[in-house]
């Protein structure tokens, strides 16, 4: 398999890291405007990498493309692989750019090719775990997803980005619109991270969860968020983003009927943002190359309806994930 | 010296006025009362 990863930041490189170790890649491509990020990357990784620093790098001849860089610029690139007869995986978080990409879902069928949107942490993990959550269950009502920390300096900057955006609901059949930073909940993440005050924000991971369960009644996202942030949001950022964030938390608690009863399930994970985001993309790129993964674009628990044989390869490149036993 | 103390009173008012919104907006929420998270293991990745 030859893979084509664009962007080598927090995500970036990592994906690529994480592909080079993987068993049947044979060669990736590494493209970053950044020529000295690019080459130090294509260094770990060995004769295997080629560096590029092409804004239009060319995808022919490639598998997979991975979109790691900025969001603004994902639609044009998958359209750029579409056309070269390429897989596309999208790491983005945020929701204009997640929505162009679904835009493309017809394009991408007729093509029998696969557009992944938001194969990150959350959307991401979170996708595959509430996937995994809707098989237990005999119908799926709600979804409901909130994540704490962020990854590189372009997910700090989305971050603060979707605090002041409009964040998109799904209640009964129709999507609301609700300002960003409203709506404070108390979400409960697993240890070290915990309890943390979440908030409305304008993420795509609503829109990625009504074509994958039928019959869904409620969607929400939530991101963890300070006054501070909050605050600071309509502004733009007063100081630089931190080159990689600490230690992040997703939470997925899925709501529906099995058999006469209806039951909450609650999955959890933590892990470094921009780390797990790497290797959900890496395991994504990697089922979309094989043919693993449905052709059109849309989310994770679209394409990949068993979602247990990429949570069992995350757990073994040590992406844990956790279960929320008791009264949630 | 009093429009001073008249502008520095005006600014804490205000901050105190935003401190109130920030605090009392949203629901919030209270913890689990029981149980706890554990990591998702052979039966329950099949």
């Amino acid at each position: 398999m030859r893979l084509a990863v664009l962007g080598a930041g927090a995500v970036g490189s990592r994906a690529a890291r994480q592909l080079a170790s993987t068993p049947g890649v044979r060669a990736l491509t590494v493209a970053d405007p950044d020529a000295r990020l690019v080459a130090s990357v294509c260094a770990s990784l060995g004769p295997m990498a080629t560096p590029s620093t092409s804004p239009e790098v060319d995808l022919a001849g490639h598998d997979v493309a991975v979109l790691a860089g900025p969001g603004k610029h994902h639609r044009a690139q998958a359209e750029r692989a579409l056309d070269a007869g390429v897989s596309v995986v999208s790491c983005t978080n945020e929701l204009a750019p997640a929505r162009q990409l679904l835009a493309l879902d017809d394009e991408a069928r007729v093509r029998g090719k696969t557009v992944a949107v938001g194969a990150g942490f959350a959307p991401g993990l979170s996708d595959l775990l509430a996937a995994h959550a809707g098989r237990l269950l005999d119908e799926v009502h709600e979804v409901h997803v909130a994540r704490y920390g962020t990854g590189g300096p372009a997910c700090a900057r989305a971050h603060h980005a979707s605090l002041r955006g409009l964040a998109l609901d799904w209640r009964d059949g129709a999507w609301i619109s609700r300002q960003g930073g409203s709506g404070r909940e108390l979400a409960w993440f697993p240890d070290p991270v915990a309890g943390q005050d979440c908030y409305r924000a304008s993420l795509p991971d609503a829109l990625l969860f009504g074509p994958a369960f039928p019959g869904l009644q409620r969607a929400t996202s939530r991101v963890a968020a300070t006054r501070r942030d909050r605050l600071t949001a309509p502004l733009p950022m007063l100081r630089q983003p931190h080159p990689e964030g600490l230690v992040g938390a997703v939470r997925v608690e899925v709501r529906g009927r099995r058999g006469q009863s209806f039951e909450t399930v609650v999955y959890g994970a933590v892990d470094r943002p921009g780390l797990a985001a790497g290797a959900v993309a890496a395991v994504v790129a990697v089922a979309a190359g094989t043919g693993l993964a449905r052709p059109g674009a849309a989310g994770l628990a679209v394409l990949l309806p068993d979602p247990l044989p990429l949570l069992h390869e995350l757990a073994n490149r040590g992406i844990r994930c956790a279960t929320f036993a008791g009264s949630a | 010296m009093i429009r001073l103390l008249r502008r520095a009173s005006l600014a804490v008012g205000i901050m105190g006025l935003v401190a109130a919104v920030l605090r009392l907006r949203g629901t919030g929420g209270t913890p689990p009362q029981s149980g706890g998270w554990r990591e998702l293991s052979g039966p329950d990745l099949r």
